[in-house]
C-alpha cells in the first residue's frame, strides 16, 4: 500500500509539475520564430521512434545512426553541416589545410562550454582523438580514424606505438593541429562525425564505462541526457551551458523505442510521435493517405549483390561475362517498382548520384534500354557455354529478412525467365550470415553500404583489393591504382569517374539501387533536414511551429 | 518435511551448474561474432575487441573466469552490445518491470480462469459452459503478436484511452495492455483444465457422499470439490508463472515495456555472449526454483504424496 501511496504521490507531483511547465510555455506562446516569423507550438517536445535500442552513447565507442542522432545534440565536434550538409563552424570557429592539405589547423571558440562549467579546449580533442584510437578503449570504430589518415594513427591501433603518439596537437588551448599521413582534401568533412567529438578526461577516468549514464554524463552539446532507459527511452533538454543555447528553440527532445514498424505507425497517427519510419512496401499507400507528412529524400546507401570472384569462387563466375550476363538481366526497374516500392533509384554505379563532388560515369549498360540489356545478356550467356539446355546453376545468399527475400525471389525470377538460369536462394541468420560472406563461402551474396561521410571514397575504397569488406575478394590493379590517387588528387572526381567504369567493365558486383530514406514527419515539426544526404540531424536547427 | 525441502532446494544446484556449461559451450559453438556487421571492424580493431572483453582467452578460461565471476562476486560481466552498461544493469532494469507485469497476469489469468472453469463444469453442456469454452478456445489460439497491435489500435488509436506503450515507472495505465495480452492465453488454458478437472471430481464417489449427506452445493464446492480440482492446475501454475515472470518478447517489443523478455531472443541473435549466458541463467534459476517450489506445494495440498 505505501508504495502504492508513493507512486499515487508521484504521480500528483509530476502532473502538478507538468501542468506548471505547460503553463510557463503556455504563456511564452506568443513566441515567434526569430528567422521566418511563424507562430512556435506552445510545447517545443520533439518525439521520434527508434527501431531499436542504442548500444552505447559513447561518441568514441558510438557505430549506430541512431545512436550519432542523439551524440550529435549531447556532444559538438569541430564542425557541423547545416541542412543542406554543407560545413559550419562547430566548437572550431575556422579551420586551415597547409603543406598540400597533410597539416590542418583549427581555431577553436573560447565561448564554449561543458556542461559542468568547464572550457571546451583543444585539449579536449586531444584527449577524445587519442582514446579513439586507444586499443584499450577498444572502439569498434576506430578504424575510422585509421582512414581519416592521422598520422600513425593505424599503428598505435594495432597496438604498436603510443597513443601519446598521434599526429595531434593542442597548440594552445584555442588551436587544434593535426598532422596526416598522406594529403585528404575532404578531411574538414571527416570531422563532423561523432567518432571525433570532444569528451571531458576527468569525467571519462572518474566513472568508467559509466560515464554516459544521464547522472554522470558531461557533455558540450546543445542539450544534455536526462534519462537513458535501455529499449525503452532516452531523453535530453536544453543544455544551459551550450554557447549558442539562446538560439535553440525545441526545449526537450524524446525517442521511444519501438521495434515494429506497424505499430510504430499507429502511435504516431494517435499523436504519440513527430516523426516514425515508412513501413517497408507502404510509402504509396501513406503517400496517398497523408500526402504532407510522408517525405521521401536521397540517401548514401546501395543495395547490391556481390559475386565471389576469389579462387574459391565458382568457375562460371570467373568468366565476366557471365556476370555482365546477371547484371544486365537483374530488371532494377521492376526491384523498385513492384517490390520495394519506396522510390528507390535503379543502380548501375555503385557510389550514388547524391554524393557530393561524385561525377555519375556513363556506364553503357546503365544507358541502354532494358529489352537491350536482356538481348545482350542471353547473347553473353550462350557465348559462355550457358543456355537453357546447359543452364547456369548458383546459390544466392542473403541474410533472413522478408524484405531481402522478396527481392531474391524476384531476382531469381527474372534470372530464370530470362537466362534460363537455376538459382537457389539460401537464407542465413545475421551473424551467420557475415561470417559465411566475409569469409567467401557464398557465389552471390546480398550486401548494402551507406557512406560513412559524404565523399566517394566512402563507397569505392570497398572494392581495393586491401579493404575487409570487400567480401567477394575482387583484385585489380588498375582499380586500385584509380582510389588511392583520388585521395591526395586535386582532381578526385576523374579518378572516381575512372574506377566506376572499371566497376562496370569488371562487375565484381551488381548494383541494384541506391536507397531512398522515407519517414513520416508531422508537419507541425520544422527543420528536419531532408536536404542533407547524410541526414545529419541537429535538434537545435529544428522547431515546432503552432497547428 | 523440512528435510525434503532442503534436498529439493540441494539438488537445483547442480542442475543450474550443467545448464552453464552447456548453454557457454552452445553459445560458442554458434558461428558468428558480437563484433561483427555490415561493416566487419579490420583485424587489428578486432583483436582490441576481443582483448577488452577476454574472447582472446582459450575457452576454458574464459569459462571458468565467467562462472566463478558470477558465483562469488554475482557479476555477468559487461554486455557485448550495450558497451555502456553491464548485464546486471540489464537485469537490475529490466527483471522488476517483467516481474511486475507478470505477477499482475499471473493474478489476472488466476482470478478470471479458475472461477470460469468452475462455472463452466458446475453448469455442464448449458450455454455457459459453451460459451467459457468457446471464450478460452479463442484466447488460446489468438496469438499475443496480433492481440497486442490489435489492442493498441483500438485502446490508443481509436478511443484514445491508453498510452499506445512505454513503461513510465508502472503507471497502471501502461501496464494495462501488457496483462490483458499476456495473461489470455494463460487464462484460457486454466479455465479450460479448471473446467476438465473439477468435471471429473464433479462425478467421483466423495462428493456423490457429500451430496448424499444433504450438504450445499457451495459447501460441496468449496469445502471438497475445490482441492481436488486444483491439484492439476497446480502443476501448471508452475512453468506458467515462470513463463509469465521471465517476460516475453512479444510484450517487450510492442509495448516498449523495457522488460527482460526481449534482451534474451536478441542477445542470441546479436552473440552478445555475457548477455545471452547472463539472462539464460536468471531465467534457468527462476524455473528450477518455481518447479521446487511447485513440488513443494503439490505435496502439502495432496494427502496422497508422503514425504
Amino acid at each position: 500500500m505505501t508504495i502504492l501511496n508513493k507512486k499515487f504521490t508521484k504521480a500528483a507531483l509530476v502532473a502538478v509539475l507538468a501542468g506548471a511547465t505547460a503553463l510557463t510555455a503556455f504563456s511564452a506562446s506568443a513566441a515567434k520564430h526569430p528567422v521566418t516569423g511563424e507562430e512556435l507550438a506552445a510545447d517545443q517536445t520533439y518525439t521520434y521512434r527508434m527501431l531499436d535500442g542504442i548500444p552505447s552513447l559513447d561518441p568514441q565507442i558510438v557505430e549506430d545512426v541512431t545512436g550519432s542522432e542523439i551524440i550529435r545534440d549531447l556532444f559538438e565536434g569541430l564542425l557541423n553541416q547545416d541542412a543542406k550538409g554543407n560545413l559550419v563552424p562547430g566548437v572550431a570557429m575556422s579551420w586551415e589545410p597547409s603543406e598540400g592539405n597533410t597539416v590542418w589547423t583549427f581555431k577553436l571558440r573560447d565561448n564554449a562550454k561543458w556542461s559542468n562549467g568547464d572550457s571546451v579546449t583543444a585539449n579536449d580533442f586531444v584527449y577524445a582523438w587519442r582514446r579513439a584510437v586507444d586499443p584499450k578503449t577498444a572502439s569498434p570504430y576506430s578504424w575510422y580514424m585509421d582512414i581519416m589518415s592521422i598520422t600513425n594513427g593505424a599503428d598505435i591501433i594495432a597496438g604498436k606505438k603510443q597513443p601519446s603518439e598521434l599526429g595531434v596537437e593542442a597548440v594552445d588551448d584555442y588551436t587544434f593541429k593535426v598532422t596526416l599521413t598522406k594529403a585528404l582534401p575532404y578531411f574538414a568533412d571527416m570531422t563532423a562525425h561523432s567518432t571525433t567529438f570532444p569528451t571531458h578526461q576527468a569525467t571519462v577516468e572518474k566513472f568508467g564505462e559509466k560515464w554516459t549514464q544521464p547522472e554522470n554524463m558531461v557533455g558540450n552539446g546543445a542539450y544534455k541526457l536526462t534519462e537513458w532507459k535501455i529499449k525503452e527511452t532516452t531523453t535530453r533538454v536544453r543544455s544551459e551551458s551550450y554557447w549558442n543555447n539562446d538560439a535553440s528553440i525545441l526545449e526537450k527532445v524524446v525517442t521511444l523505442v519501438i521495434p515494429d514498424e506497424n505499430v510504430a505507425l499507429t502511435r504516431y497517427k494517435a499523436g504519440e510521435m513527430d516523426r516514425t519510419a515508412v513501413p517497408a512496401g507502404q510509402y504509396p499507400e501513406l503517400l496517398k493517405e497523408l500526402p504532407k507528412e510522408t517525405l521521401k529524400f536521397p540517401r548514401l546507401c546501395t543495395y547490391y549483390y556481390v559475386f565471389n570472384v576469389s579462387d574459391s569462387a565458382p568457375e562460371a563466375f570467373k568468366n565476366v561475362d557471365v556476370r555482365y550476363a546477371l547484371s544486365y538481366a537483374l530488371d532494377r526497374n521492376i526491384i523498385v517498382e513492384k517490390v520495394t516500392k519506396g522510390g528507390q533509384i535503379p543502380a548501375y554505379t555503385f557510389t550514388p548520384a547524391a554524393t557530393a563532388g561524385f561525377e555519375v560515369p556513363t556506364v553503357d549498360y546503365g544507358t541502354w534500354t532494358q529489352s537491350e540489356r536482356d538481348a545482350k545478356a542471353v547473347k553473353l550467356l550462350d557465348g559462355a557455354g550457358f543456355n537453357k539446355e546447359n543452364p547456369l546453376k548458383f546459390t544466392l545468399l542473403y541474410n533472413t529478412s522478408e524484405g531481402h527475400k522478396k527481392i531474391a525471389t524476384v531476382a531469381a525470377q527474372l534470372w530464370k525467365s530470362k537466362l534460363g538460369a537455376e538459382v537457389t536462394l539460401a537464407n542465413q541468420e545475421w551473424k551467420t550470415f557475415l561470417e559465411t560472406r566475409n569469409n567467401q563461402n557464398f557465389e552471390i551474396a546480398r550486401s548494402g553500404w551507406c557512406g560513412d561521410y559524404n565523399e566517394a571514397s566512402t563507397f569505392l575504397d570497398l572494392f581495393d583489393s586491401k579493404h575487409g569488406n570487400n567480401d567477394g575478394l575482387y583484385a585489380s590493379d588498375a582499380y586500385d591504382a584509380e582510389v588511392r590517387a583520388a585521395s591526395s588528387s586535386s582532381n578526385a572526381a576523374a579518378h572516381y569517374k575512372k574506377a566506376e567504369e572499371i566497376l562496370a567493365a569488371d562487375m565484381p558486383l551488381i548494383p541494384v539501387y541506391h536507397y531512398t530514406g522515407v519517414v513520416m514527419l508531422k508537419e507541425t515539426l520544422k527543420g528536419y533536414p531532408i536536404e542533407n544526404v547524410m541526414l545529419k540531424t541537429y535538434s537545435r536547427n529544428m522547431y515546432k511551429v503552432a497547428k | 518435511m523440512f528435510l525434503f525441502i532442503v534436498k529439493r532446494f540441494a539438488s537445483t544446484i547442480p542442475t543450474i551448474l550443467i545448464l552453464m556449461i552447456i548453454s557457454f559451450v552452445l553459445m560458442r559453438l554458434a558461428p558468428g561474432s558480437p563484433f561483427s556487421g555490415e561493416k566487419m571492424p579490420p583485424p587489428e580493431v578486432l583483436a582490441n575487441l576481443e582483448a577488452k572483453y577476454g574472447l582472446d582467452q582459450p575457452w576454458f578460461i574464459q569459462m571458468w573466469r565467467y562462472i566463478t565471476k558470477i558465483i562469488f562476486h554475482f557479476d555477468f560481466g559487461p554486455s557485448f552490445v550495450y558497451k555502456d552498461i553491464s548485464v546486471n544493469d540489464i537485469i537490475d532494469q529490466g527483471l522488476p518491470i517483467t516481474f511486475i507485469y507478470g505477477s499482475w497476469s499471473f493474478l489476472v489469468a488466476n482470478l478470471v480462469g479458475i472461477p470460469l472453469g468452475m462455472i463452466a463444469a458446475i453448469r455442464h453442456n448449458t450455454w455457459i459452459d459453451y460459451m467459457a469454452i468457446g471464450v478460452s478456445i479463442g484466447a488460446a489460439v489468438l496469438p499475443n503478436f496480433i492481440m497486442a497491435p490489435i489492442l493498441i489500435i483500438i485502446f490508443t488509436l481509436w478511443l484514445d484511452w491508453l498510452p499506445g506503450g512505454g513503461w513510465n515507472n508502472g503507471a497502471w495505465p501502461n501496464v494495462i495492455m501488457p496483462v490483458i495480452a499476456l495473461s489470455t492465453s494463460y487464462m484460457a488454458i486454466i479455465a479450460r483444465l479448471t473446467r476438465g478437472s473439477m468435471l471429473e471430481v464433479l462425478n467421483s464417489n466423495f462428493i456423490r457422499t457429500a451430496k448424499a449427506k444433504g450438504l450445499s452445493s457451495t459447501t460441496v464446492i468449496f469445502r471438497h470439490a475445490l482441492r481436488p480440482t486444483l491439484l492439476p492446475v497446480l502443476s501448471y501454475l508452475g512453468p506458467a508463472f515462470v513463463g509469465m515472470v521471465t517476460g516475453s518478447l512479444v510484450i517487450d517489443s510492442i509495448f516498449v515495456t523495457g522488460g527482460i523478455g526481449q534482451f534474451f531472443i536478441q542477445a542470441a541473435f546479436s552473440r552478445d555472449y555475457s548477455l545471452l549466458m547472463g539472462i539464460t541463467i536468471l531465467l534457468g534459476a527462476v524455473t528450477v526454483l518455481f518447479s521446487t517450489i511447485v513440488d513443494i506445494l503439490y505435496a502439502v495440498l495432496d494427502p496422497k504424496i508422503k514425504l
